[in-house]
């Protein structure tokens, strides 16, 4: 039978947010054209090479680690331990390449730190069945004080290898290696989404654990994997922040879980699982990473780079929500 | 009366060894608690290191309570250290308000404070430097070196933190000393890095993006400085007409910027590990009921080029501070503008 919410029109507000939340990718297409033809309306600047650049790069930063959250968004995990560990990253990093003289290890120690915090993050979230949510806020005040243990300020460049400042400040032909970084991440995680059973039994996860576990899918393991692949992506970015920044930074990386999940949900994954794209999270950084800029370029307050992201989640949220509903009528 | 001068020659000749003798020393507390607001930083880690240094010399016990920038954590420290009987408390305030309220209590039980940093109603002392001073000494040398090395020319991105009126007056500070020596320095970029190195990095970008025609670079703390280095840097710039200045000098990164870097030729230093060597002075002269100035200046001083090698020496991954040369320093008696200036303008 059906529901008298079925049956009663909807009013206009709500029309227009339930076919916002039926076309979340469209919507930002057009939101992120209107806002660079608005921006470069009043600043002409902001289509120069220089400042694409400047976008560009710092979206890579928050693209890659993005990836790895809508998988786990995906999946119905989260973690918000990504800032802290990239903060971890970059020391350890920065380190082990002053310690080796060689920017594979630095790369290598990198990877294996932020995938083992994945890896802790995960079998805690599994082992332990401790809530994804607690579990990683725990992660975070770890390494947030675990930082300070290992070393009491930045850790300097004593290397001065050229190599390791080009990961984030050297280009590829035309195009700089942060960039070229986020998307072959992007792509590899596109393919494992879409085309692989990876993919297919993460989205059956998020949607119904019970009935994945039922039907015999190794929910543990997925879930495990979903960690995993998010440390090793935090380890990606935080070399690549190490190189851009010329030294390993404990206190980097405060509020950066926040902008990759505002991200990640502004581009429409679901909060509950089960939903999300990675082409919708490509939209939802670049709308946050041109707002950032935006503000800049047109000097307006700079304190609107913390509330937008806010904003953004709320927003973002609340669509969720409305999608939701209109699926269950 | 023979026998009057007797007793007379007799008392001055025992009373004759207690005026020669030098005047009484200080006595020395035995126990102080110092409640910083923030220990994990670069700056109170070496606060810390100045002030146990000084401490250890004296003979004197100083234990340490981070409030890690929470006033009730502060509030129990000091407390604790209350209860424990220290002879000095030292405190850094997480904020003004939370700690009213300490100075009160600590005055009913006669336990003399020093605070470090920042200035609270009601207080009897504070060790601070002067941030305005600071940033306008580092100006004029910014002056000189623009004069000299870039054409006279002063377009200057600052890379401040408006949240603190302490970097806001380090950077009123910066721009009036540059003043000085050229009339016409701009100010093309004026950014809120939020004193972290990745956000100064991101904005600087963005600024830089928008506009690239400064030659200037001034950052509010080493983070600030070095977030704006790296963005000009990642912008593939070349450093050949290009000065950076930092402030602050907490840690390693400056020294090494100074060295490796061939823009980063200025740093306004304010010397960390003197302000807690002068808080163990200021609390030593309050146990002994001495007068004190209600604001102690810790000094601070601009370093150009390879300056910093008279304060500081470096082995491998740790550095030392030249005592003889940072206690040489002279500071002013009085700051030229205070957080109290900032209100009225």
């Amino acid at each position: 039978m059906a529901s008298s919410s079925q049956i009663q029109p909807q009013p206009g507000a709500g029309r227009i947010a339930a076919a916002m939340a039926g076309q979340p990718q469209a919507v930002l297409i057009v939101l992120l054209l209107l806002l660079c033809g608005a921006i470069s309306l009043a600043a002409a600047q902001f289509y120069s090479l220089a400042n694409i650049i400047a976008i560009l790069r710092q979206s890579a930063l928050v693209l890659i680690v993005a990836a790895g959250m809508t998988t786990l968004l995906i999946g119905g995990e989260v973690d918000l331990s990504v800032g802290a560990s990239l903060a971890f990253t970059g020391c350890v990093a920065m380190d082990a390449t002053n310690r080796s003289g060689s920017v594979p290890v630095g790369a290598l120690a990198a990877l294996a730190f932020a995938g083992a915090v994945g890896l802790f993050n995960g079998l805690v979230v599994t082992r332990l069945r401790v809530n994804s949510l607690i579990a990683t806020i725990a992660t975070m005040m770890i390494l947030q004080g675990g930082v300070y243990l290992y070393t009491r300020e930045a850790v300097q460049n004593q290397h001065h290898l050229a190599a390791f400042t080009g990961i984030g400040a050297g280009y590829l032909g035309a195009f700089p290696i942060p960039v070229l970084l986020a998307a072959a991440v992007f792509a590899a995680v596109y393919i494992a989404l879409r085309h692989t059973l990876f993919g297919r039994y993460t989205y059956a996860l998020g949607a119904n654990p019970i009935a994945a576990r039922l039907s015999g899918l190794r929910v543990r393991r997925l879930k495990l994997a979903g960690f995993v692949i998010t440390g090793l992506l935090v380890g990606v970015t935080g070399l690549i922040l190490c190189s851009l920044m010329n030294a390993g930074q404990p206190t980097a990386g405060r509020g950066f879980e926040l902008t990759v999940i505002a991200a990640v949900i502004l581009g429409g994954t679901s909060l509950a699982g089960g939903r999300g794209s990675l082409i919708g999270t490509l939209l939802g950084v670049l709308v946050l990473k041109v707002i950032d800029n935006g503000i800049i370029i047109l000097r307006w307050n700079q304190d609107f780079q913390m509330v937008v992201p806010g904003v953004v989640i709320v927003a973002a949220t609340w669509l969720d929500t409305v999608r939701v509903r209109r699926r269950a009528v | 009366m023979n026998v009057r001068l007797a007793i007379l020659l007799a008392t001055t000749a025992a009373l004759a060894p207690l005026t020669v003798l030098p005047a009484r020393a200080d006595e020395v507390p035995k126990h102080i608690g110092y409640v910083v607001n923030y220990a994990t930083h670069e700056w109170y880690q070496n606060v810390i290191k100045g002030m146990k240094d000084h401490a250890k010399l004296l003979g004197i016990d100083v234990a340490v309570k981070d409030a890690n920038l929470d006033v009730a954590k502060e509030v129990a420290g000091a407390e604790d250290f209350m209860s424990q009987k220290v002879d000095v408390l030292i405190i850094t305030p997480v904020n003004e308000e939370g700690v009213v309220p300490l100075l009160r209590r600590a005055k009913a039980e006669g336990v003399p404070v020093v605070l470090e940093g920042n200035p609270v109603k009601g207080m009897t002392t504070m060790v601070a430097i002067c941030d305005y001073d600071t940033g306008y000494f580092a100006g004029i040398e910014a002056g000189k070196y623009a004069q000299a090395h870039l054409g006279g020319v002063a377009k200057v991105m600052n890379v401040g933190l408006p949240l603190l009126s302490a970097t806001v007056l380090r950077s009123y500070g910066f721009m009036d000393g540059i003043h000085t020596i050229i009339p016409g320095a701009t100010l093309v970029h004026d950014l809120d890095g939020g004193g972290n190195p990745d956000r100064s990095l991101e904005v600087s970008s963005a600024a830089l993006a928008q506009n690239g025609d400064i030659d200037i670079i001034y950052g509010i703390n080493d983070s600030s400085s070095l977030g704006g280095l790296q963005a000009w840097k990642a912008a593939g710039k070349s450093q050949d007409n290009l000065l950076v200045v930092g402030t602050g000098g907490e840690g390693l990164a400056f020294i090494n910027a100074m060295e490796k870097e061939p823009s980063y030729r200025i740093e306004a230093a304010m010397f960390p590990e003197k302000e807690g060597y002068t808080t163990i002075d200021a609390a030593l002269a309050l146990y002994n009921h001495k007068p004190v100035a209600e604001h102690i200046v810790s000094p601070t001083t601009p370093l150009v080029g390879d300056d910093w090698k008279k304060y500081y020496e470096v082995n491998g991954t740790t550095r030392s501070i030249k005592w003889d040369a940072v206690n040489a320093l002279t500071p002013p008696a009085k700051c030229m503008k205070t957080a109290a200036d900032l209100k009225k303008s």
